[in-house]
């Protein structure tokens, strides 16, 4: 007690504004050390008190959780079971799914001019399915965009510039690869005319919209990747990749429009089927097959582009590069 | 047993294909008990190149000429630009970022030369 009240006694404030009870300033250095001890194991006591209530809490969690999951799952192959044990068996004729399907096998060819039965279907029987795919894409790519696309805001706060910094220091920039530019130079344009070729071969065997698509965005991709995307631009920029875009979907959604407006009060529609197997036939299905390989190719060109630098095509706007 | 045209096609076709059988059972076996990944690449193009162009030759020759003909050819001259420049890129990302290059050949690989303190690169 001394020491420190002899300090108290001298003047020192600090001291006395720390000890707030006089009652409680330690006698001895043992008793300050018992009380440090005592503290401790409060403190130890306490705090193992709340992990066991945690892991209590936690041991009830996991029971219910497994529980609910079983219970669900168990829900989820029961209801799947009654499914399968109504479905008609293998090969057997059930005359309510049957008669869609023999529609569109007997009359798909004279009512929609397309020698490709998968095409005659998603293109025109159900065409209205097939624009709400296409909007899926487009609505992907504006989500895509609203995540990763690099603002004016961002790229005057100078991230774009680090961006580039760090892309330099990169090993690999196929771009200045000799390989994959003798590479590009063949493989692009023969990838690009097979693409065309599937889309424009939609309605008179395999291929359509999607998968001609799908072929034109990846040789986008290469091309992209080969030669850098300031060379991409000079064909397909942010700009006309939105107005192509845009312009596929509006054709689809007013072509489509007025055959269902006319289908529906029972007019003619004046589009001419053409002979089967030519490739201006089918009526409106070739049309709508590359109004969907343009949405599809510029959104898998675009996917790419915005994950691998945050914009679609090159940036001339920016200071750096 | 007469010789007919036929005959040797079918017999060329088939000891084609069966070539490329052989060729392919190789790599499989070089991509399965290699250990290091050129080695392995190496296997893998057997079956890649070889094993590729007798089957496609092969069918080739048992098909006989036709519009499908130049489909295959087609397919082979693809497989052949595409190919090695996959495997050319493969191994460009090998020697960049092993760091322990040397203890299989006789070069040290870019993440080797640093002792792989620096960053290597991804891509970006």
């Amino acid at each position: 007690m001394s020491d420190k009240l002899q300090r108290i006694l001298e003047g020192d404030v600090e001291l006395l504004e720390n000890v707030s009870d006089a009652a409680e300033v330690p006698d001895s250095p043992r008793e300050e050390l018992k009380q440090q001890r005592k503290e401790f194991v409060s403190r130890v006591y306490q705090r193992s008190e709340m992990e066991r209530i945690a892991r209590a809490e936690k041991k009830s969690f996991l029971l219910l959780y497994r529980m609910v999951a079983v219970v669900s799952c168990l829900l989820l192959i029961g209801v799947l079971l009654f499914t399968v044990a109504n479905i008609p068996r293998y090969g057997e004729e059930n005359p309510r799914t049957l008669e869609v399907v023999r529609r569109y096998v007997e009359q798909g060819l004279q009512e929609t001019g397309a020698l490709n039965i998968v095409s005659g279907m998603i293109l025109d029987y159900r065409a209205f399915d097939t624009l709400g795919e296409s909007h899926v894409l487009f609505t992907a790519l504006l989500c895509v965009m609203t995540l990763l696309l690099l603002d004016k805001k961002t790229i005057r706060g100078g991230a774009l510039d680090d961006y580039h910094r760090v892309r330099q220091d990169t090993y690999f920039d196929l771009s200045k690869d000799a390989v994959i530019r003798l590479l590009g130079t063949v493989l692009v344009p023969s990838i690009l005319l097979f693409g065309v070729y599937v889309i424009l071969n939609g309605q008179n065997g395999p291929g359509g919209g999607f998968s001609g698509g799908a072929i034109i965005g990846a040789g986008f991709i290469l091309f992209a990747t080969a030669f850098g995307f300031e060379q991409a631009d000079r064909v397909l920029s942010r700009k006309v990749l939105s107005r192509i875009v845009f312009c596929s979907l509006a054709f689809y959604s007013f072509a489509k429009g007025y055959v269902f407006f006319t289908g529906a009060n029972g007019l003619e529609n004046h589009i001419p089927k053409g002979t089967p197997g030519a490739i201006l036939s089918g009526g409106l299905i070739l049309p709508l097959d590359i109004a969907v390989g343009l949405v599809v190719a510029c959104t898998m060109y675009g996917f790419y582009s915005l994950f691998k630098r945050g914009n679609i095509g090159g940036d001339r706007t920016s200071s750096g590069q | 047993m007469s010789v007919s045209p036929e005959w040797i096609l079918f017999w060329v076709s088939a000891i084609l294909l069966l070539f490329s059988l052989l060729s392919c059972t190789f790599a499989v076996i070089g991509v399965y008990r290699f250990g290091f990944v050129l080695n392995r690449m190496h296997a893998g193009g057997i079956g890649d190149s070889l094993g590729m162009l007798c089957a496609v030759s092969s069918a080739l020759i048992a098909t006989g000429l036709r519009m499908d003909s130049l489909k295959l050819l087609l397919l082979i001259l693809f497989m052949w630009f595409s190919s090695p420049a996959a495997s050319h890129f493969l191994s460009q990302v090998e020697y960049f970022t092993n760091e322990h290059l040397y203890r299989y050949t006789d070069r040290r690989g870019k993440a080797g030369q640093t002792n792989g303190k620096e960053q290597t690169g991804g891509w970006i």
